[in-house]
């Protein structure tokens, strides 16, 4: 019978076992909680990460700018974005990676207790700068597609969040913005060292954010010309990027994953998938511009030889990216001091800011200066007295003049360089004859997620923005 | 097993009946039924040991004494008892015995149940059918033997198989059927990547189930329904598999058996690329100044020489001249016989198909079974060697078995078993996109490089001199490795230690109630290693993952067995099982590149390594069942179970749920007095199964990026967990009817189902403007019907020649009813080429979606002018289009067994019709021009590749917008034509799957046990054994159909497939 005491032993074990079955069911290997700086740290490289990106599955704004083209495989430079879903990817990597990580991370700050004043004022400087990188991951979506859920974004429990008007979105942005510049205070500190673009220094984010919401005013000017004037003039009173050491850079490591991703794609992969193209080349060389022996290398009879965009090319037979752009620690420009030059120019043409087109001259001038300066080439003066380029001599329109020096400018800002054009309507790129469209797309069409999953809100959305087309002009783009 | 206990039972009633004295004589006679002579009737004096068996024409001769009883038995029939009177020829009529032929099987949680008293469908496979062709994982010897189980292996070296049972009934779970050994329920997990799963690249590590050792395997019985798995409740969703291994028998005498086979595998192929032999490397015209080569001064000369295209990984470059000498890859190495030298320009002598090995695989079994006084005892041991068909590729097993069984006393009896297995394989081949030497092969390759020379040059240098430079100037390759060289630095290794067993003990209370308990342990450690040296194309790196698994159940049953009256039987089992899972893993790699050569370590790593990632998961499952069976007049059954189980996996206030299941049978041969029926049966039954949630799906957890610098990152799960979890759950009716006619010489066993799974668990994908890719829910419906069909008959049976055919026929029909709230689209798996698998709403589970044609209303696809690049089909702008279903219309195997004397042949025919595959080898390839399809004449008898100007072209069929026929002649002169990947719609490239194979013939001849009457071996037998080694018929070209990635629910998909093996092998079996 003591075998029977075993088996008796072993049924009690079964009720003794269950009561807390459901403990076992505990992940002990991964966090459930953490501080709201990491969330932040990760949303800025997410961000930054995705934009500097030249992989052909993610990041194709170089390609549409006609800074370079593909070689053997030129899907992408001609417009075609549906098969490695590069919309899905922009759309996943801002909202899932960048917005819900800064939502998070507001989330957990909030709820963590500050300790005395400083504490205070340090927790509303992090609310304020991840508010402005709310307003940037936004801005680009809506720069990008036009109408995107906003309202009813990040919100699990609601799996079809309808879209919102873009110039609305757009307008509250830029109201946003405004509130977040205010609430900055440049004495108290913020993130520190988590903070992976400014060393957690809050002046230079309020520079940052003033400048880009120089950047949305003359955005929106087109289309509603005294919201634009005004958001001009209080970005500019504020006070915008006033040298290059204001740049909002990120500054790569020399090790995987913390690289340039441009170095994952040009070097490490071995692949030789870029060529120069040949609209921004032969730009460069019809201005003698020395910039172009720094964005590219690999001279052909003693030139740099661009290939004809959009064309299946020899890697052999053209000038590549510049050398620069193969080191890991590539810096990523988010915005820079010339960009913010070029802007003031505009808004000295448009005359806004107080000033008066007698200005955009100096401004154009010191732009172009500042990219020299940012990329270490001398001779800007003497690039600066060509009628080729002088602000007085220099072929076309202010739009044409300041677009076709900002598109070199902004050589490697692909997405930059992209709304710049759709903007100005120059430099004037022509779409490749084998492109999808026959013209250089407009916007992006939305995901094919989207399609599937949200499909009402997908549908509503496309008729708003006027057909869900690459072709399609956003709201901004009057011209 | 029938066998045996007729044996039994015939030795424990010959013991009984006393013996009688009388005067002895010889009495002969003939024993028949109603067929004819009945060979191997055991004739035996009752009451003693004397006995002696008919001979082919059914004749005996025993000595026996008059007033003596003699028993004449034979399987199937009932026993007659003559008593031996003045005549001494004694002619004996048996009549067949639906009793007798009571076949005892191995049901849920080991029990042993008359298969004729069952409610619901099993079928048996012998162990022999199991184990006479060995391809190293049992379950793929299950293909074409079992109606209702669609068995996908697949062609990678000790890759997965698929083993689905009446179609998939979980959305994005487990659909894998349970495998049970002996009442162990063992791991058949397959620990791929996602990124292997879903062609990215990767290894298949194959499914755990391929431990189990066929040489072992007595029987194995597959439990198709929910209400013949009920027992095991919130795992029985999928159907079961059961086997039995061979244990020791009590005959008083140990038999050894040597069994020993070689097979060798060749190259099927008809599962190959057929390449054109007309062009080059090349994606067009526009290289250099002649289109079709690059220029460089190769040799120093100061001229610009023609090299060439070396970067590109296409032949669709120049047309092959003989005349015409240039610079090859091999011009450029100083090690290459060939350096500096131009050579003609040629299509390569040896072609990829050359690149393969002869497969060789040897398995040798010993085992030594017996009993002793108080029980039984069988040792066995394996030894599994199997070369791949890739260089550098090897399987190793060894199997270390163990059964026994001993009486301690009249009431006690012990039975253990243990099982050791160490798998190891070195350089499995690399499986979907990414890195995979096939991919080239299949989608990126030129026909100009010679594989013998790529193969010279390795072994030669051991570097990586490639076909595939990055200049001519620069040997680092661009997309490609010398395969040699990815082979021999690049390869992987794993190995697994696993030990299962089981140990219990039997106490018989009464002579109808015992008590039996049983620990039971499945348990392994498993490493997975993958190296890429340096100087390869892809990142040099080296990862270890390592994972310790066990599963320990703890059962105890009391089991009954009773007449209440004569006619009524009631038996039946209560029990309770306590199941604990417990699997651990580490996962690190190296960043960066390696910092020596070769040197395969995680801190021989250039950055520094991620922080290794860790995972620790237990699951519990507490469960009480109880199983009542009741039986009148062994004509009337009726089975009811109930089990509820208590999971740890769900919410604590959700987690204890309820199993129930009844069948029921009759066997209305009882009731009909029909000569023709041997037996006939009919049931139904109905049940409900579960299956519960994952580890931890109910909290949300953060993911860990790696650091930026000295900042730490924490993310956002990209998964919403559901705190609310309840178990899918499984409703099924099933009906069948078996009957047997004409002495058993035709058989039929026919099955109808329905089975609806509710409450899906599942992580379907929300718009990631949510925040989240996915998050669970419980919700979603699928169901699958179908029919299953096996016949059997012995269409000729003479004294010396016998031919048994056996047909399985089942069709399964599976349909998503409904998703997620509104959702009609569950997204399983996205692939490359645009091509997602999906669960849609009112579609088979495992549609491919992607772009298809836009077709006419005269239902021809439309072509449309397109532009300087030709003509093409009209694309649909959508890309959710259903373009195929990845579930077959039908199954079906033909196996035929012929016996003539001591020749023994079979043959198994395996048929699939229906189902489709998109392959991204051919949506590249066509573009890339490596496929014959892709050169040669077109309609005006002019090279399809010249330039329209010159007659070249192809026409696609379809036809105009206003429904004429086409008659646009689209461009074929370089890689961006019609049918490849560049223009191609989706649809241009999914394939019918269906095939018609020999999928086994064995020929074997048994020595006749005179020859060895003065030997000490007891039995001998020489087989021949072919496996696979014809394709009947098949719509995929240059591949195998059942070829794809790994097992698991994302099917219908080819990317860098392996190509199939016609297996030859030879086997010795002998017994001592």
């Amino acid at each position: 019978m003591k075998k029977i005491s075993i088996l008796l032993l072993t049924l009690f074990l079964v009720f003794s076992c269950s009561k807390d079955l459901e403990n076992l069911n505990q992940d002990t290997k991964n966090a459930t909680v953490a501080a709201g700086e990491s969330f932040f740290t990760g949303a800025q490289k997410n961000m930054v990460d995705y934009m500097a990106s030249i992989n052909v599955n993610r990041n194709v704004w170089r390609q549409f700018a006609q800074q370079v083209t593909a070689t053997t495989y030129p899907e992408e430079a001609n417009y075609n974005i549906t098969d490695r879903k590069i919309p899905d990817n922009l759309w996943a990597a801002m909202y899932r990676d960048v917005l819900k990580d800064l939502d998070e991370s507001a989330k957990v700050l909030n709820a963590t207790p500050t300790v005395g004043t400083a504490g205070a004022t340090t927790l509303k400087n992090q609310l304020a700068i991840i508010e402005v990188m709310n307003v940037y991951a936004f801005a680009t979506l809506v720069e990008t597609f036009g109408n995107v859920p906003y309202t009813e974004a990040l919100d699990f429990t609601n799996v079809l969040p309808k879209y919102d008007d873009g110039k609305t979105v757009y307008l509250d942005l830029i109201a946003r913005l405004s509130a977040a510049i205010t609430s900055m205070d440049t004495s108290g500190s913020s993130f520190g060292d988590a903070d992976i673009i400014y060393g957690g220094n809050v002046a230079n984010w309020k520079k940052f954010a003033n400048s880009f919401k120089l950047r949305m005013g003359l955005i929106i000017y087109d289309v509603d010309a005294a919201l634009g004037a005004s958001t001009v003039s209080s970005a500019i009173t504020s006070g915008v990027f006033a040298s290059n050491s204001d740049n909002a850079i990120f500054q790569y490591m020399n090790s995987t994953p913390n690289t340039n991703p441009m170095w994952v794609d040009l070097v490490q992969s071995g692949r030789l998938d870029f060529v120069a193209a040949a609209p921004l080349v032969n730009a460069m060389n019809g201005l003698n511009d020395p910039r172009v022996n720094v964005f590219y290398k690999d001279p052909v009879g003693g030139v740099i030889k661009g290939a004809p965009y959009g064309a299946n090319n020899s890697y052999a037979l053209f000038s590549h990216i510049g050398s620069l752009f193969y080191e890991s620690t590539l810096p990523h420009v988010v915005l820079d001091y010339a960009n913010v030059k070029f802007m003031l120019a505009e808004a000295a043409e448009r005359s806004l800011g107080g000033m008066t087109p007698a200005a955009a001259a100096a401004h154009y001038n010191a732009a172009i200066t500042a990219s020299f300066d940012y990329y270490g080439v001398s001779g800007a003066a003497a690039y600066l007295l060509q009628p080729s380029v002088a602000y007085a001599t220099a072929t076309g329109t202010w739009k044409q003049k300041i677009g076709t020096q900002k598109w070199i400018a902004l050589y490697n800002q692909g997405f930059n360089a992209w709304t710049e054009f759709r903007r100005l309507d120059y430099p004037a790129l022509v779409a490749p004859s084998t492109g999808v469209v026959n013209v250089v797309p407009r916007r992006f069409t939305y995901p094919i997620g989207e399609q599937t999953l949200n499909g009402a809100s997908y549908t509503a959305a496309a008729s708003a923005v006027g057909g869900d087309l690459l072709t399609t002009k956003l709201f901004w783009d009057k011209f | 097993m029938k066998t045996k206990l007729n044996g039994f039972l015939t030795l424990l009633l010959a013991l009984m009946v006393q013996i009688s004295f009388a005067q002895e004589k010889t009495v002969t006679g003939k024993v028949s039924d109603a067929s004819g002579p009945l060979p191997g009737v055991t004739v035996i004096i009752k009451g003693t040991k004397t006995g002696t068996q008919t001979d082919f024409d059914g004749n005996y001769s025993i000595r026996a004494n008059t007033g003596a009883v003699l028993q004449f038995s034979f399987i199937g029939m009932k026993t007659v008892d003559q008593t031996v009177g003045a005549s001494s020829s004694i002619n004996i009529v048996m009549q067949e015995d639906a009793q007798s032929l009571d076949e005892v099987v191995v049901t849920a949680l080991g029990i042993s149940r008359e298969k004729k008293s069952l409610g619901y469908a099993s079928q048996s496979v012998s162990g022999e059918d199991v184990s006479t062709v060995n391809s190293g994982n049992v379950t793929n010897a299950l293909s074409g033997k079992v109606a209702g189980v669609q068995i996908k292996r697949n062609t990678n070296m000790g890759g997965s198989t698929n083993i689905v049972i009446r179609g998939n009934t979980s959305l994005t779970g487990d659909n894998q059927a349970l495998f049970v050994v002996d009442g162990v329920p063992m791991s058949n997990a397959n620990l791929n990547t996602a990124g292997q799963k879903t062609a990215r690249g990767g290894f298949d590590y194959g499914n755990f189930a391929s431990d189990i050792n066929s040489d072992d395997v007595e029987s194995v019985n597959v439990l198709k329904g929910a209400a013949a798995t009920a027992l095991y409740g919130s795992r029985a969703a999928n159907g079961a598999i059961i086997i039995t291994t061979k244990k020791g028998t009590k005959n008083n005498k140990v038999d050894i058996t040597l069994n020993s086979g070689i097979t060798v595998g060749t190259l099927d192929k008809s599962t190959f690329v057929k390449y054109q032999k007309d062009y080059g490397s090349g994606y067009g015209a526009y290289y250099g100044n002649t289109g079709y080569f690059d220029e460089g001064d190769v040799d120093g000369d100061g001229i610009d020489d023609l090299i060439v295209p070396l970067t590109e990984d296409a032949s669709f470059g120049g047309r092959f001249d003989p005349n015409l000498n240039v610079f090859h890859w091999n011009a450029l190495d100083p090690d290459s016989p060939y350096y500096l030298q131009k050579r003609p320009w040629v299509v390569a002598e040896n072609m990829p198909d050359t690149f393969f090995n002869d497969a060789v695989t040897y398995n040798n079994n010993i085992s030594m079974a017996g009993s002793t006084d108080t029980g039984t005892y069988r040792f066995s041991y394996t030894n599994f060697l199997q070369n791949g068909i890739m260089p550098n590729s090897e399987l190793r097993r060894n199997s270390f078995a163990l059964n026994a069984s001993s009486k301690l006393n009249d009431k006690l009896t012990v039975n253990a078993s243990a099982n050791y297995v160490k798998s190891d394989a070195t350089g499995r081949n690399e499986t979907g996109y990414s890195d995979n030497i096939i991919t080239s092969f299949r989608q990126w390759w030129q026909t100009n490089v010679d594989i013998k020379e790529l193969e010279d040059i390795y072994f030669k240098t051991r570097r990586n001199v490639t076909w595939n430079p990055s200049w001519y100037d620069n040997p680092a390759p661009i997309y490609w490795d010398n395969p040699y060289w990815a082979r021999y630095e690049n390869y992987q290794s794993d190995s697994r230690n696993r030990f299962f067993g089981n140990m219990g003990l039997n106490y018989k209370i009464t002579d109808w109630l015992n008590v039996d308990g049983k620990v039971s342990i499945d348990t392994y450690s498993y490493i997975q290693e993958e190296r890429v040296n340096n100087h390869s194309n892809p990142t040099a790196r080296y990862s270890r993952y390592d994972v310790d698994f066990s599963e320990v159940n703890y059962d105890l049953m009391l089991n009954f067995n009773k007449d209440l009256t004569e006619k009524i039987n009631l038996n039946g089992v209560i029990g309770t099982n306590i199941r604990r899972t417990d699997s651990r893993s580490i996962y690190a790699a190296t960043n960066g590149g390696l910092i020596v050569d070769r040197l395969f370590a995680v801190s021989n790593s250039v950055g520094i390594p991620s922080a290794p990632t860790e995972g620790s998961a237990q699951i519990g499952v507490d469960g009480i069942y109880g199983l009542a069976s009741f039986g009148y007049d062994k004509t009337f059954y009726i089975d009811a179970t109930f089990r509820r189980d208590h999971s740890s996996t769900l919410p604590s206030d959700n987690s204890y749920y309820n199993y129930p299941s009844i069948a029921t049978s009759l066997i209305f041969s009882e009731l009909v007095d029909a000569p023709w029926l041997s037996f006939g049966k009919v049931r139904v039954n109905y049940a409900e199964v579960g299956s519960s949630a994952g580890f931890a799906q109910l909290t949300d957890v953060l993911t860990k990026p790696d650091p930026f610098g000295a900042n730490p990152i924490y993310s956002v799960n990209s998964t919403k967990r559901n705190p609310d979890l309840k178990p899918e759950s499984t409703e099924s009716i099933e009906a069948g009817l078996e009957m047997f006619f004409l002495s058993r010489r035709l058989g039929l066993d026919f099955s109808w189902y329905k089975t609806n799974t509710v409450d899906q668990i599942m992580p379907v994908s929300i718009s990631t403007a949510t925040g989240y890719s996915s998050k669970y829910v419980n919700a979603g419906e699928i169901q699958n019907k179908g029919i299953e069909v096996s016949l059997f008959a012995s269409p000729i049976k003479t004294d010396d020649f016998k031919w048994d055919i056996n047909v399985n026929w089942a069709k399964n029909e599976n349909k998503v009813i409904s998703l997620y709230e509104d959702v009609t689209n569950l997204q399983l798996g996205s692939f490359q080429g645009g091509i997602t698998i999906n669960a849609t709403v009112g579609q088979p589970y495992g549609t491919i979606q992607g772009t298809t044609f836009v077709y006419h209303e005269n239902g021809q696809p439309i072509v449309i002018p397109g532009g300087s690049r030709g003509a093409v089909y009209k694309k649909s702008t959508t890309t959710d289009n259903v373009i195929g279903n990845m579930n077959p219309d039908w199954n079906g195997g033909v196996s035929n067994k012929f016996t003539y004397k001591n020749f023994n042949l079979s043959f198994l025919i395996d048929v699939q019709k229906g189902g489709d595959i998109f392959s991204l080898d051919t949506w590249y390839g066509y573009a890339t021009g490596l496929y014959a399809e892709t050169a040669g004449l077109n309609f005006n008898g002019v090279e399809k590749r010249a330039p329209l100007s010159e007659g070249g072209g192809i026409i696609l069929p379809g036809v105009s917008a206003d429904g004429t026929p086409n008659t646009l002649v689209s461009n074929f002169d370089f890689y961006g034509h019609a049918l490849g990947y560049s223009r191609a719609v989706s649809k241009q490239h999914v394939y019918d799957a269906s095939y018609v194979k020999l999928r086994e013939v064995a020929f074997s001849y048994t020595l006749p046990t005179k020859v060895l009457d003065n030997t000490f071996i007891s039995g001998m037998q020489f087989s021949v054994i072919g496996s696979n080694l014809w394709i009947i018929s098949k719509n995929m070209p240059h591949a195998d159909p059942e070829a794809g990635l790994s097992s698991g629910n994302l099917q219908g998909y080819q990317s860098g497939v392996m190509p199939s093996t016609r297996d030859l092998g030879f086997n010795v079996k002998i017994q001592f």
